[in-house]
């Protein structure tokens, strides 16, 4: 187990490896993506200065609880698009039948695939997250809580697009709905908690787990308590968990390229 | 039943499989349509299928596009799953122990790459070497030994995407032999190459069976890879075998016939010739069918008169003919 | 003109069959008006309250009114194919055309807009409905005006985004140059009227094209004056002469290189 574990890795970071030298290519390409990405999440700073300018306090955040939320929101969203890129591509991989290569390989077939390539732009969201922790306030203890929350919080973000996506393997072309979930899971986490009402709250621990990812985590940060902390490690073990059992549920009724040549 | 016995490491027994389709029609009213009550299209893939291959051999799988060639490999490979019936892949059920079964076998899809094009084919076998958890100064020494085997020297630290189609197979094949598979499947290894680069696919592939003696099931819709590689080749059409023999028996039955398209500069009369049968005859334009059994090609064309033709164009009976030919002797 | 305005109905009858495509792409519309009402209901605590001349519900309709223009207008899209048109060398078969490269463009790209904007409008509208059950004041008036001053600033923004695409003729990758043009238009022109800014830079978004090609029109839907209205349209039929002026001279020059070149 543990050498299946290990070598499991090791296929993992030479994969990352080759993907990013592939991007790598490309030098001006690379560090333009990389850059802009920074300067358009820096833009929306100026939404909330404006906001800011009106009310001290929005969603019982203060101001640089906003750039706390905007650096959790760039560090989940950048590490999950870094790593695990095809993770949001998974429901054309499914209906396309890209599946075959992954699934001849003596590995775990999910996490080949969703490793198999990088998105640059997404390290500029990691840069601009570490940013925005140095503006909220560096410490040991911030550091490693922000980090923590990052990592947990983009497998979380994987898994609910995995989950989504894996709807492709009964009902065929199904890519908007996990596209929806995504754009969803993205929009709402530059906002505060405080400013929705209702239903939506609800959502925000279940399907749509922005409470996992960007909330608790941000109230963690700036206030530690050991439950918190504890439910977002729970909670990222529970959606880790569906998505594998979900796709491989589904990986039974894989038809690869056959509907594809069908339907011609 | 051919193979069976105690050399079999490969046993299917009743594989079926069925696909839905979801029928999609035109236009907005179509869309909506097949949200609120979709429409499904039942394909059989695979209808019932039972053979058995033997250590050592290379077997074709041949039939028009839609057969159930790919589909029966997939199932074999572990990529799809069986609705029915069973696969014994090396003792392995590829459904259940697809991990552990991909160790002992390579896969080459013709139409997929599995290669990284940015990559030289040298960094890609490692990566593969990697992928199988072999030690790097096997993989090294591995790498060598298939680089001679499939001539690989000149093309080896070119990155892929400056190869080749025919130079990008054959690093497709050495990337899936890599970990020393007992099995090797090949699905349409020759699609789209050019003839002389089939030719050397064919012989290096049948290089490598005689060097590893590992088994080989390909398959193709080229009766001409069936001929110079296989001993032994199963026709499956509309998910069904239609046929599983040795290459000499349908070479016997059914491949010894030649059709000839020549344009004449005079007309010849060859009615009643024995072994040729006219089955065109217009103005200066011949076709003929030269059974081989009885006449061969070339007393074929000199009987034509050499100096008398135009145009000429030998071809073999289209897999099609052959596969009706067989339904039709089924039948009888 | 007759063929230009052929062009426009060929293009917005032939994308008329990929209705329901086009519409999904709009669920991202719903969400963003979905935060922003949430976001100002939060802002004001008390609905009467007017904050910069605003209420609460003026301030989402603008919201809505931004983004319509901006969705329909799927800008970036359109400067990508104006990018590879010029590098693709697409736009020298066009010079031996009887029409001219920029009018072609400029119309084959409002007949798909137009499409985008009756759909995203309709959805809007109920959106807007159904969130804040009423409509701003409407007079038959201040409808053809809000209209007239949509479609202007469409026109404008197209011609813009050409003029920016075919930069491609002198410089590698124009793609940036889109992106900071855009990422203007979202931060001073989409999210806040200009009263919600410093007094010092409000005359500066006044007169520069984010005003004429996003502001404008919402800030007519919301609060409609006589007086607005004909400052508005000045300001933007002399912005749509002056691009229409600036996108024929870059295509003229750009295409002038080309043959230089040899294409």
């Amino acid at each position: 187990m543990l050498m299946e574990v290990k070598s499991q890795i090791k296929a993992t970071h030479l994969s990352i490896k080759y993907a990013l030298q592939r991007e790598l290519l490309n030098k001006f390409t690379f560090i333009s993506n990389i850059l802009f990405m920074i300067i358009n999440n820096g833009c929306f700073i100026v939404q909330w200065i404006v906001l800011y300018s009106l009310k001290q306090n929005i969603g019982g955040y203060s101001f640089r609880q906003i750039l706390l939320l905007w650096g959790l929101a760039a560090m989940t969203y950048g590490i999950s698009r870094f790593f695990f890129k095809e993770a949001f591509n998974l429901s054309d991989i499914i209906n396309s039948g890209k599946l075959d290569n992954y699934l001849i390989q003596p590995k775990n077939v999910l996490i080949s695939c969703i490793t198999s390539s990088v998105e640059i732009s997404a390290l500029g969201d990691i840069l601009y997250g570490l940013i925005m922790l140095i503006l909220y306030g560096l410490s040991v203890k911030n550091v490693i809580l922000f980090l923590t929350c990052g990592i947990l919080g983009s497998i979380v973000l994987t898994s609910i697009s995995i989950i989504f996506s894996s709807l492709s393997f009964w009902f065929g072309r199904t890519e908007m709905v996990a596209n929806t979930v995504d754009s969803l899971m993205t929009n709402f986490a530059t906002y505060p908690e405080g400013i929705f009402k209702g239903i939506i709250k609800i959502m925000f621990y279940t399907c749509l787990p922005l409470g996992i990812t960007t909330y608790i985590p941000v109230k963690l940060i700036s206030n530690f308590s050991l439950p918190d902390l504890i439910f977002i490690i729970f909670g990222t073990f529970i959606f880790t968990s569906l998505a594998f059992i979900i796709f491989y549920f589904g990986l039974k009724r894989y038809s690869s390229t056959n509907l594809m040549n069908a339907r011609i | 039943m051919k193979g069976v016995g105690s050399m079999a490491v490969i046993t299917v027994k009743k594989l079926s499989k069925v696909f839905k389709v979801k029928v999609k029609e035109k236009g907005l009213k179509g869309s909506l349509k097949s949200i609120i009550k979709p429409k499904y299209n039942i394909i059989k893939a695979v209808k019932n299928i039972s053979f058995s291959v033997d250590k050592g051999e290379i077997i074709a799988f041949i039939g028009p596009n839609g057969a159930g060639k790919s589909t029966s490999i997939k199932m074999m490979t572990g990529i799809l799953f069986p609705d029915n019936g069973t696969i014994d892949i090396l003792g392995l059920d590829p459904s259940k122990d697809r991990k552990r079964l991909a160790y002992s076998i390579g896969c080459v899809f013709g139409q997929k790459e599995q290669l990284w094009t940015h990559l030289t084919p040298y960094d890609n076998f490692k990566f593969f070497g990697a992928i199988y958890d072999i030690p790097e100064s096997i993989v090294e020494k591995k790498i060598e030994e298939l680089r001679e085997l499939f001539e690989l020297e000149e093309f080896i630290n070119t990155p892929v995407r400056n190869l080749s189609l025919g130079q990008r197979i054959r690093c497709e094949i050495v990337a899936s032999l890599i970990h020393e598979p007992k099995i090797l499947f090949l699905d349409e290894p020759t699609i789209g190459l050019d003839p002389v680069v089939k030719e050397k696919i064919r012989t290096l592939i049948k290089r490598m069976n005689k060097e590893y003696k590992t088994t080989v099931v390909l398959t193709s819709h080229d009766i001409s890879d069936i001929e110079k590689l296989c001993k032994r080749v199963i026709i499956v059409n509309k998910g069904q075998i239609v046929l599983d023999d040795t290459m000499d028996n349908l070479k016997y039955h059914y491949l010894n016939k030649k059709i000839i398209d020549v344009k004449m500069k005079e007309k010849v009369n060859l009615d009643d010739v024995e072994g040729i049968n006219i089955l065109k005859d217009k103005d200066y334009n011949l076709k003929l069918e030269v059974d081989l059994k009885k006449k061969t090609i070339s007393d074929a064309i000199n009987l034509l008169n050499i100096d008398n033709i135009i145009d000429i164009n030998i071809s073999n009976i289209p897999l099609e003919e052959i596969i009706s030919q067989i339904y039709k002797d089924g039948d009888k | 003109m007759k063929k230009y305005l052929y062009i426009f109905k060929s293009e917005l009858m032939s994308n008329l069959q990929y209705i329901f495509d086009i519409s999904i792409g709009f669920i991202s519309y719903c969400i963003l008006i979905y935060i922003f009402l949430n976001l100002w209901q939060y802002v004001y605590s008390d609905p009467s309250e007017i904050i910069n001349g605003y209420t609460m519900k003026q301030m989402i309709w603008y919201v809505i009114i931004t983004e319509i223009l901006w969705m329909s207008l799927s800008g970036r899209k359109y400067n990508r194919k104006i990018c590879n048109d010029v590098k693709t060398g697409n736009i020298a078969y066009n010079i031996i055309k009887p029409y001219n490269y920029v009018e072609y463009s400029l119309f084959s790209h409002l007949g798909i807009t137009t499409l985008r904007f009756i759909l995203v409008t309709i959805l809007g509208i109920v959106l807007g409905f159904i969130f804040l059950g009423s409509f701003p004041e409407l007079t038959v008036l201040s409808i053809i005006g809000v209209l007239i001053s949509c479609v202007l600033a469409t026109i404008i923004n197209t011609l813009i985004i050409t003029s920016l695409g075919l930069i491609s003729f002198y410089i590698e990758d124009t793609s940036p140059i889109y992106w900071v043009y855009s990422k203007l238009i979202l931060v001073l022109g989409t999210i806040f009227p200009i009263e919600y800014f410093p007094k010092i830079i409000q005359p500066i978004i006044k007169y520069s094209p984010i005003y004429a090609v996003s502001s404008a029109p919402a800030k007519l839907f919301v609060d409609f004056s006589l007086i607005t209205f004909i400052e508005t349209i000045i300001i933007q039929i002399v912005y749509f002469l002056a691009c229409l002026g600036i996108t024929h001279f870059i295509y003229k020059k750009g295409v002038k290189k080309l043959n230089v070149n040899g294409g």
